[in-house]
């Protein structure tokens, strides 16, 4: 992101372009504030803020201490949503997550099954290793991403907007872990890697933790206003070629197309459409943040990565030969004429 | 369906060409040209003819440069494929100055070429033109627009647009107003444009050369044929057929009136064999003499003409050198004399050898014209290392083909030519005239070495450069060529095989095989 929100042009009388121009600098805003905590991670802020955006979920993946749960915390603080944090671990089940029935007593003394909203019931969900919690448990969190509602003694509940989870998951310790299944993969809109700090910023991160007191984040939007903007991000246009080649990328990753060698190779199964939509959503908003109204290719390149490498699962034979999905999303996109 | 319902809709009255042709074209643009309102209306956008479409106020500062863009592209399409038609012709137009003797009709046709080309390549690239869309496309990845452009052209069909689109448009037009499509689209040189410039240089430079000189190639090809090398590559051949000619020409002109046909018994009258095999014996009784004398003709004035390299530094090899050249022509003079009593002894040779003789084959010819090339190399480096082992000796002043080995051996041993030419005339009245000028010690060693009816003949060849290996040996029994002797028994019928024949250097093999198979030597 150039960080460049300044929309030049006419604005004149237009609703839309106005709002549209507004999510930049409220961004920009958000962005700010952040990085009164965070230092760094420049990517990662942007992925989630975009994620946030596009109304999808994130993934985080790093070493402990990078910094996951505080960007969860301090970016509930800067867009003054509700915020819950679920420590998953192996017993956790999935009432503990989404709520239970319970015996409530009423004013009369008569009692009654009444539901106990879980932790789940927020705006921002900060699922924490959610590795290490039983699939069963991990799969309580399908319905509420994907449907926003959770369905407890045959009745739904829906959930408030927004609904933003964000969990880590730690790609070291894999003894006691159970890897997320692929549905629940899906269900990410980016999954991000949350790198270790430079130099600089271990510096800067020394300094600010270890004098003085804290600085406070300002909460700069509402959840009102993301949704809003959720509804602005929508109608970005994207041209028929920065379509197409979304298209042509994610049917690249299958195995099944006769052209995609490497995929052939090193792929047992390609990408789920969520991976286009993903690409198509993701690069409107990166184009608003950065200042255009239109979808780029750099756009759909720049989000490449966070948005497929956890929507392919790779065969033997690229573990053995020490492939990444990285590595080969680089090399379809680089194999993949622009225009 | 719909196309013949809207036929009988129009009626029969009206139902002409043109009618027939628009119910067609309004059916296949209803069913199959647009799918939909929202595809046609998009593909309005993406169609070449950009500038004759309507597009709204605001992009119409966006079309300019996008014009722009799209005359740069198409200029430089147009220049790279006409640049690489010219590449052809100008390929074509050095071919035909090297190779044809007239040149007006490549140039006229050059020309007209180049005409139909650069017509044909401003058709195709104007057919090939890139849309509107297409050029924002360029635009935008020449200009680093981040496809504002290309998304603004592609939305531009709608009217009147609100909210975003609008913003994106006139995002667009702001953007694209700050950069020059002239500076990012410049008019650029072929890829194939130094190729075409180097073959034009060269193309020029041989039709200059073409004004004062014939064709490069036939020039060659002239130089080529008359050089030694070619001779003896194509002179067997030219002379099989020339003789296989005359004796066809022979045969018909003896078969009507043959006397032999009739008297020889038990031979058949219409086997070729027999007949080529009595015109043959007809020829060495009517022309062995002949034949001999024009050989030796021939060789005199093969000698009074020796290379122009030899001229150069003969010094004290001069005089020798013409004795030897006298002693030639004498001995083909005697031999000449021997040929005549020869001729009449051939018809007591065996029939099956006397038809062996009388049959070579142009394959034949061929395989020895093989092997002169391949002997040629071989005694070319032969030479070579000699001259290279004999730089200094005093009488030798010549280098190359020009050397004459067996003078320059008797050099270095201290004998005279003077001595050489006695042993020669002793020899010659010694054994029938065969000799050699290098020494007959070794001559008296092959002489001995032989059978009866083996006599080793001098033969008359080139002088020059000849020395070393004047010996030809003969062997009754074996071989294709007579060989006319001179004092020797009636049987002596002297032959040469080829493997004797790698023994002579490929340029003097010709003549050899020249005086011992030319039919005609003898009439002169």
């Amino acid at each position: 992101m150039t960080g460049s929100v300044r929309m030049e042009g006419q604005k004149g009388d237009n609703p839309l372009g106005q709002q549209a121009e507004s999510l930049a600098e409220k961004m920009q805003e958000v962005r700010s504030e952040i990085s009164k905590a965070i230092v760094g991670q420049g990517e990662v802020v942007d992925g989630v803020l975009i994620a946030l955006l596009a109304g999808g979920h994130v993934l985080l993946e790093g070493a402990p201490g990078l910094g996951k749960t505080m960007l969860v915390r301090t970016l509930a603080q800067a867009v003054a949503l509700k915020y819950s944090r679920i420590q998953f671990t192996p017993d956790l089940m999935p009432a503990d997550v989404i709520g239970t029935a319970v015996v409530q007593e009423n004013g009369d003394g008569r009692k009654s099954l009444g539901f106990q909203p879980g932790p789940i019931f927020t705006n921002l969900l900060l699922a924490d290793e959610i590795n290490r919690a039983t699939p069963k448990t991990q799969s309580a969190l399908l319905e509420a991403m994907q449907e926003k509602q959770v369905t407890v003694a045959h009745t739904s509940h829906q959930l408030e907007e927004p609904f933003f989870v964000m969990a880590t998951q730690n790609p070291l310790e894999m003894e006691g872990t159970y890897p997320l299944p692929e549905a629940q993969l899906d269900r990410f809109l980016f999954k991000l890697r949350v790198p270790f700090p430079g130099r600089e910023d271990l510096h800067d991160i020394l300094d600010r933790t270890t004098q003085g007191a804290a600085k406070v984040v300002i909460s700069v939007v509402d959840g009102p206003q993301i949704m809003e903007m959720r509804q602005v991000v929508r109608t970005v246009p994207v041209a028929p070629h920065v379509q197409e080649y979304v298209v042509k990328l994610v049917l690249a990753t299958h195995p099944e197309g006769k052209e995609n060698l490497l995929a052939n190779k090193y792929i047992r199964y390609g990408s789920s459409p969520r991976g286009a939509q993903t690409l198509i959503l993701g690069g409107k908003v990166r184009a608003l943040l950065n200042g255009r109204f239109n979808v780029s290719m750099e756009d759909i390149r720049a989000l490449l990565l966070p948005a497929l490498r956890h929507r392919i699962i790779l065969n033997f034979e690229a573990q053995a030969d020490g492939r990444t999905t990285d590595d080969l999303l680089d090399e379809i996109a680089g194999k993949i004429s622009q225009i | 369906m719909a196309a013949r319902e809207k036929i009988k809709s129009v009626g029969p009255v009206a139902l002409s060409g043109p009618a027939l042709f628009s119910a067609l074209r309004s059916t296949w643009n209803e069913n199959f040209a647009c799918s939909g309102k929202q595809a046609c209306a998009s593909r309005v956008s993406h169609g070449p003819d950009f500038r004759d479409q309507k597009w709204p106020r605001g992009l119409h500062t966006l079309i300019d440069p996008l014009a722009a863009v799209r005359r740069r592209i198409l200029t430089n399409a147009f220049l790279g494929g006409w640049t690489k038609l010219w590449t052809w012709i100008l390929a074509g137009l050095i071919a035909a100055a090297v190779f044809s003797p007239k040149l007006a009709w490549a140039v006229i046709s050059a020309g007209a070429l180049a005409t139909v080309g650069a017509i044909a390549a401003a058709v195709l690239t104007w057919r090939s033109r890139p849309s509107a869309y297409e050029a924002a496309c360029r635009f935008d990845s020449a200009a680093g627009l981040h496809d504002r452009v290309s998304t603004a052209i592609h939305l531009g069909v709608i009217e009147n647009p609100d909210g975003m689109i609008l913003r994106q448009r006139q995002d667009a037009v702001l953007r694209a107003g700050r950069v020059n499509p002239e500076t990012l689209f410049p008019i650029r040189m072929p890829a194939a444009g130094r190729r075409a410039i180097v073959l034009g240089v060269a193309a020029a430079g041989l039709f200059v050369y073409r004004i004062h000189y014939k064709p490069p190639i036939v020039a060659l090809l002239q130089t080529t044929a008359r050089s030694q090398l070619v001779q003896s590559i194509l002179s067997p051949i030219v002379h099989a057929m020339e003789k296989d000619l005359q004796r066809t020409m022979a045969l018909v002109n003896s078969k009507p009136d043959s006397p032999d046909d009739k008297v020889r018994p038990g031979k058949s009258a219409t086997a070729p064999d027999d007949l080529w095999k009595a015109n043959d014996d007809q020829g060495n009784k009517t022309e062995g003499g002949q034949q001999d004398s024009q050989e030796a003709n021939a060789g005199d004035q093969m000698q009074e003409q020796p290379p122009s390299s030899m001229q150069g530094g003969q010094g004290e090899a001069k005089p020798a050198d013409s004795e030897q050249q006298q002693g030639g022509d004498r001995q083909s003079q005697q031999s000449n004399n021997g040929s005549d009593r020869m001729g009449g002894d051939t018809q007591q040779q065996p029939e099956s050898q006397d038809s062996e003789n009388s049959h070579q084959s142009l394959s034949q010819s061929l395989m020895q014209a093989l092997k002169n090339i391949l002997s040629n190399s071989q005694s070319q480096q032969a030479n070579n290392q000699a001259n290279q082992k004999q730089p200094n000796s005093p009488g030798m002043p010549q280098s190359g083909n020009s050397r004459q080995p067996g003078s320059g051996e008797a050099d270095k041993k201290g004998e005279s030519r003077g001595m050489s030419d006695a042993q020669q005339k002793a020899t010659q009245n010694s054994s029938s005239g065969a000799g050699s000028q290098q020494g007959s010690k070794e001559l008296k060693k092959d002489q001995a070495a032989l059978p009866v009816n083996a006599v080793p003949d001098r033969v008359a060849l080139e002088s020059n450069g000849f020395k070393e290996q004047t010996r030809v040996r003969m062997d009754g029994g074996t071989g294709t060529a007579r060989l006319p002797v001179r004092d020797v028994s009636p049987q002596a019928v002297a032959v040469t095989n080829g493997a004797e024949q790698e023994n002579i250097p490929a340029r003097y093999r010709l003549y050899v095989q020249h005086y011992f198979e030319h039919p005609d030597s003898g009439q002169k």
